[in-house]
């Protein structure tokens, strides 16, 4: 993708490559400013919420489904699920990642492929099963619309579609797929950290 | 609305619960923000690489041209023309994404069918190459084996069936 953006703007406008670039670059780096804070405040937010022990109590609300989707997570994981699958439902997805990026560091397994459980977490967050799309409701306000929330029945159906689809499907594959020891464990001798 | 109580609420009742069991919530909460720095460290160089590829692609016409060439497919779908370049934009960046709706919204009008669809597609799809890299930055697999081409599949089974379900409404 990149080589051929990249080839294409040598023809059209080759000072265009350094700049858009650049421009890539700016915009991580704004980000990653904006992200230290969301996730100074979540990650804050969530270490108070597993001191108190009320993370573990989200977990036990949300532990069956966890544990149908996730077979032989860990508790750390389930918990850490849990909270990043609360955070996606409610629309807070930078809230979401830094628990996500946990709980995929827990369900490794340490080999070089993504074993069922990782492959699971990342379907159901990349599906997205959003109850308020507030980015767009707030979009097509200031964009003068007349009926702000006509598509949100339609919206909710295909998210909730979506998710369904994707673990069902996950379901689907792990059986047919079903992880290979040799893939998902680290190699014997091998694990030096 | 109903989510602008949850989260002060959630703070609230967090706040409540950590008084109730006699804890010191301003200590947990400054130790779990230290992890942030560090965990935005090690995401940034994803981050780079991810928003530099995809302004390439958006600003060297390339994402257009694509969008030319599959619009036909998506229109077999049922979906329209000028949704294209959001849709393959959508999975790649949430700015991005965001840009191009934007751009939908100042030429046709949000409430328009091609407004009411777009809203769908961004609403209801998110950022699956961008989340699953970010997710995956501080593991040392690599290899995802089948989950992104189920996202893209579910993700648009699920766009086709709600902008059907517009047609209707």
């Amino acid at each position: 993708m990149l080589i051929a953006s990249v080839s294409t703007l040598i023809f059209i406008d080759p000072s265009a490559v350094l700049e858009s670039m650049l421009a890539g670059s700016n915009a991580a780096l704004r980000l990653s400013l904006e992200l230290v804070a969301v996730y100074g405040l979540w990650l804050g937010f969530f270490a108070i919420l597993e001191k108190t022990g009320a993370s573990k109590l989200i977990a036990k609300l949300l532990g069956p489904l966890i544990r149908f989707l996730f077979k032989g997570a860990s508790l750390e994981a389930q918990k850490l699920i849990s909270l990043n699958m609360s955070a996606n439902l409610i629309g807070l997805g930078s809230a979401a990642t830094p628990m996500g990026i946990g709980a995929i560091k827990e369900l490794d397994t340490g080999g070089k492929k993504a074993n069922t459980n990782m492959i699971m977490l990342i379907v159901i967050s990349t599906t997205s099963l959003q109850l308020l799309p507030s980015t767009v409701i707030s979009l097509r306000t200031q964009h003068n619309s007349q009926a702000v929330t006509s598509f949100l029945l339609a919206c909710f159906i295909a998210t909730v579609l979506s998710t369904i689809i994707g673990i069902v499907l996950v379901k689907i594959m792990s059986k047919i797929f079903p992880d290979k020891p040799a893939d998902v464990l680290p190699a014997k001798g091998l694990m030096i950290d | 609305m109903f989510s602008q109580f949850i989260i002060p609420f959630a703070f609230l009742l967090v706040l409540l619960i950590a008084i109730f069991r006699k804890k010191d919530p301003y200590n947990y909460f400054i130790d779990g923000s230290k992890k942030a720095v560090n965990l935005v460290i090690d995401v940034f160089p994803y981050l780079l690489a991810i928003l530099m590829a995809v302004e390439v692609f958006r600003v060297s016409g390339v994402s257009a041209f694509l969008a030319g060439l599959t619009a036909p497919v998506f229109g077999w779908f049922g979906l329209p023309v000028e949704l294209t370049e959001l849709l393959i934009i959508r999975p790649l960046s949430g700015a991005g994404s965001l840009a191009v709706l934007n751009d939908i919204f100042a030429n046709h009008e949000p409430d328009s069918f091609i407004g009411r669809s777009a809203s769908v597609v961004y609403g209801s799809s998110e950022t699956i190459f961008y989340v699953s890299t970010i997710y995956l930055s501080q593991s040392k697999c690599r290899n995802l084996r089948y989950a992104i081409p189920i996202s893209i599949v579910a993700t648009l089974t699920g766009v086709i069936a709600g902008v059907a379900l517009l047609r209707v409404f």
